[in-house]
């Protein structure tokens, strides 16, 4: 038969529902992958007709790593529809919300999900497997336990203000549900230092924080790596030693575009939200870099295509003008004919063209010497520089989520420390007719939900999320999604363990389980087939 | 020492997620030192050399002893009924679990989709799902309504939107350290050990309802009952006496409690005016009233409270147990 079968040994698959990539080689290089989203719920169906309000109970449910970003586009939403005003503190309590979440995560996806990877028998030859299998393998490994324990901590943050973590609905129009006391917050202060004490400094970078964000360059991080021996023996010491040693910055490049939304929009900046004063407003900026130029955000040069999608066809439309999705019968990927409609996932495009969400995108467009609006901004060079001398990788997109870490464990400690305890928390709106829009960056990109109420009840709601711009299928034209164009060109050194493959689809962090299945080429045959 | 396959059909991952927050014990320590062997688990499996598909062949061909199926996610039956909206391993993913079902020792199911469909299953249910053995409050679901595992118990249903780490994590140490016998379940066939209390029992705000002081958003103190809908005091759950995160719960940060360990939630299928807003008969009169209350008796108890507490203020009675301070 020439069918192999084998599981990959990692002990990772992606959450929230079923991915499966369908994979061809020619002498060991991908040639050409498609992406196929398997399980469909229909949320924005179940919306129509409904409660204004719904979106703050029902998306957060969609998915459950990133419920609070769900919850901070709702609100928003319902925010420029309802045209409320928002007080200071509501504004640092949602991004506190945010930033907690997405911290969470940054442990919690490295070594449950990610590192395991590095663990992978294909680097057994190489000087730090040893070290990295002691640290990174699951369970077992020294750091496993320490980066999963921890990330449990700041959703505990979470919990202070918004009851729990995951699925609280305290982010709503107007404002925040809480009201925190002088206990809260300084409770929050101290479960936040502890997450610095016990990993971000003491295992992670091994300096201060402080002393790891004067890193500017490559270069300076580099230097910084070798700098000491507390440094180089440090989880991001080895991690970016044996990234290099492994070669995991030479594939999985992608489409070289990227976009962001931006979040945490500024206490000052957004009291009265508006969709026109959004790019303005935030601290971490939205934009798209087109692969040599930046770009100002507009969220009406979105499309999405559904030629490929198991939706009834319609044309490629802005979220605000597309209808509600009417399923059509779907395909296992055994079965599937990927000339026509393959997946649950539409085609998300920004002028027209394919673009990369996630970290990496975020931390790109933070290098935007240009399209800054104040001091309030993040102006980060960092991966400006990097991605002129390395260029997108697994590594580059994996550095650029943990990079986020300590810029965020200071956002969020400034946060607390604004919050004044005798303002006010929420200004009850007046509910009224008319169209939204809601955006954020969820740990793994940019989430964005659009909103129209009608006669006081959802008239459409359209969610689109990272995942949806990174394992989109193809568009109208047939060009690539980000994770196929990423797995094309990708060597794989043993098809019949294409651990490569998994790398490149866990850097995006797709948030879906995979199957993958690998045929050859020229004769088509399925050479293995894999869980990732 | 118990072997779990873990799977999601039509799921957020909130549960796992829930679960990876679990304290006492960790996720690690449940595998390091209680003998859960998780053979396969979408996002922490461990290591088993063999595709998943095999896996749960092995297991249903007896080569692999299956003690604990959980499963997390609504099942999926749409369309008209072939459940090709959610494949899993080439089939639908419903399909494995009814095969699972027949070999597995117990059955678990972890949060409001698995237990009773929730919000997937909200009107008009785009992809026909349902739960394990109920859908909404009525029993069957998928499994049907006299199914039993082989260890002789229906579907242990663990509910909430997410489940609590630890109503999860102590029901797999009670299958896997032989206290099975002791876990009593209800008639929505939830543990009694976690679903006897109601949210109520330990919320700070308990003082605010007996007295009728209501609580609004973005202020601190009062019940959120009357207003705000709070199903505090008609859902049965452990959150205020073991708290979320260890920290905290909904109603003590002021977020009113939305039910979701009751099947039916999001309660009312989110209508107009349901949604952080108590539905009331003629503008003052709340349609849902607590557990254990008629409707008229829960009226005259409230309004006599409300009558009594206004006179008392009026007569300058001192009402410092309301006072709120930051």
């Amino acid at each position: 038969m020439g069918t192999l079968k084998e599981l990959n040994i990692s002990p990772v698959g992606r959450v929230e529902g079923d991915l499966d990539v369908k994979v061809y080689m020619e002498d060991g290089v991908v040639t050409r992958a498609h992406t196929q989203a398997a399980m469909f719920r229909g949320f924005e169906k179940i919306m129509e007709g409904k409660d204004p309000q719904s979106g703050l109970i029902v998306t957060p449910r969609i998915c459950g790593i990133c419920g609070g970003s769900h919850l901070y586009c709702a609100s928003s939403a319902l925010d420029t529809a309802w045209k409320t005003s928002l007080p200071p503190n509501a504004l640092l309590l949602r991004a506190i919300g945010q930033g907690t979440e997405t911290i969470q995560s940054i442990p919690r996806w490295f070594y449950a999900i990610f590192a395991t990877d590095m663990a992978n028998k294909k680097f057994a030859n190489k000087p730090l497997y040893a070290e990295v299998v002691k640290r990174f393998s699951a369970y077992v490994g020294t750091s496993f336990q320490t980066g999963v324990t921890a990330s449990g901590r700041p959703v505990e943050v979470y919990a202070l203000f918004g009851g729990q973590w995951p699925h609280s609905s305290y982010m709503v129009p107007g404002g925040v549900m809480c009201a925190p006391t002088l206990k809260d917050i300084t409770r929050a202060h101290a479960i936040m230092n502890q997450f610095r004490n016990d990993w971000l400094e003491k295992v992670w970078l091994g300096c201060s924080i402080d002393r790891y964000l004067q890193v500017k360059s490559w270069d300076d991080l580099l230097a910084w790596v070798d700098e000491n021996e507390s440094q180089r023996n440090s989880d991001l010491g080895l991690f970016v030693r044996a990234s290099l040693e492994f070669g995991m910055h030479k594939f999985g490049q992608g489409v070289g575009k990227f976009i962001a939304y931006g979040t945490y929009l500024h206490k000052d900046h957004y009291q009265k939200p508006t969709i026109e004063g959004r790019n303005k407003a935030l601290i971490s900026r939205s934009g798209y870099f087109d692969g040599k130029q930046y770009h100002e955000f507009d969220h009406l040069k979105i499309k999405e295509h559904v030629s490929h999608t198991w939706f009834e066809t319609v044309p490629a439309a802005h979220p605000w003008d597309q209808p509600l999705p009417t399923p059509v019968p779907s395909q296992n990927l055994l079965s599937t004919d990927f000339s026509g409609k393959y997946s649950w996932s539409k085609a998300p495009r920004y002028l027209e063209m394919a673009a990369e969400a996630g970290p990496l995108a975020r931390v790109v467009i933070n290098a935007d010497p240009s399209h800054r609006f104040g001091d309030h901004q993040i102006y980060d060079p960092l991966f400006g520089d990097i991605l002129q001398k390395l260029g997108p990788s697994v590594f580059t997109r994996a550095l650029a989520r943990m990079h986020e870490a300590p810029r965020l464990f200071t956002l969020i400690n400034d946060w607390l420390g604004q919050i004044d305890l005798d303002g006010d928390f929420y200004h009850k709106p007046v509910e009224i007719d008319g169209k939204g829009f809601g955006a954020t960056e969820a740990a793994r990109g940019a989430l964005a939900h659009w909103i129209e109420v009608k006669d006081g009840v959802i008239k459409n709601y359209q969610v689109m999320a990272p995942t949806t711009w990174n394992v989109g299928p193809n568009d109208d034209e047939g060009k690539s999604g980000p994770i196929e164009a990423a797995l094309e060109g990708t060597e794989i050194e043993d098809p019949h363990d294409p651990v490569e493959v998994g790398m490149v689809a866990r850097s995006f962090d797709s948030c879906l389980v995979c199957t993958v299945h690998a045929h050859d080429q020229k004769s088509g045959k399925e050479l293995s087939r894999f869980k990732l | 020492m118990a072997n779990v396959v873990w799977l999601q059909g039509g799921a957020c991952s909130g549960n796992t997620m829930s679960f990876l927050n679990a304290q006492e014990p960790t996720v690690v320590e449940l595998v390091t030192d209680f003998g859960i062997n998780i053979l396969w688990h979408p996002s922490i499996g461990l290591e088993i050399g063999e595709q998943v598909t095999d896996l749960l062949n092995d297991c249903l061909a007896g080569r692999q002893q299956l003690d604990i199926l959980v499963y997390e996610g609504s099942i999926i039956k749409g369309p008209n009924n072939t459940g090709t909206m959610n494949f899993f391993c080439d089939r639908p993913m419903k399909d494995w679990v009814a095969d699972l079902a027949k070999v597995a020792g117990y059955v678990v199911a972890i949060g409001d989709c698995a237990t009773w469909g929730g919000i997937p299953a909200v009107p008009p249910n785009p992809s026909e799902s349902t739960g394990m053995q109920f859908h909404k409050k009525e029993k069957g679901g998928f499994l049907g309504a006299n199914y039993k595992s082989k260890g002789g118990l229906p579907v242990i249903n663990i509910p909430g939107c997410p489940a609590h780490p630890d109503w999860i994590t102590q029901i797999l140490v009670a299958i896997s350290t032989g206290r099975i016998k002791d876990v009593l379940i209800d008639e929505f066939h939830r543990p009694k050990t976690f679903f006897t209390d109601f949210v109520q029992t330990g919320c700070t705000n308990a003082i605010s309802f007996a007295q009728k002081v209501d609580a609004h958003f973005g202020k601190r103190g009062g019940c959120l009952f009357y207003e705000v809908g709070c199903r505090g005091p008609m859902t049965r759950a452990s959150c205020n006496r073991i708290l979320w995160n260890r920290q905290s719960s909904k109603t003590r940060a002021n977020h009113p409690c939305l039910g979701c360990t009751e099947p039916g939630f999001p309660h009312h299928d989110l209508v107009k005016g349901s949604v952080f807003k108590s539905l009331k008969y003629l503008g003052f009169l709340p349609q849902d009233v607590p557990s254990g209350n008629s409707r008229l008796g829960y009226y005259m108890r409230a309004g006599f409270e409300k009558v009594l507490g206004g006179a008392e203020i009026v007569l300058g009675a001192n009402r410092e147990h309301f006072e709120t301070s930051k």
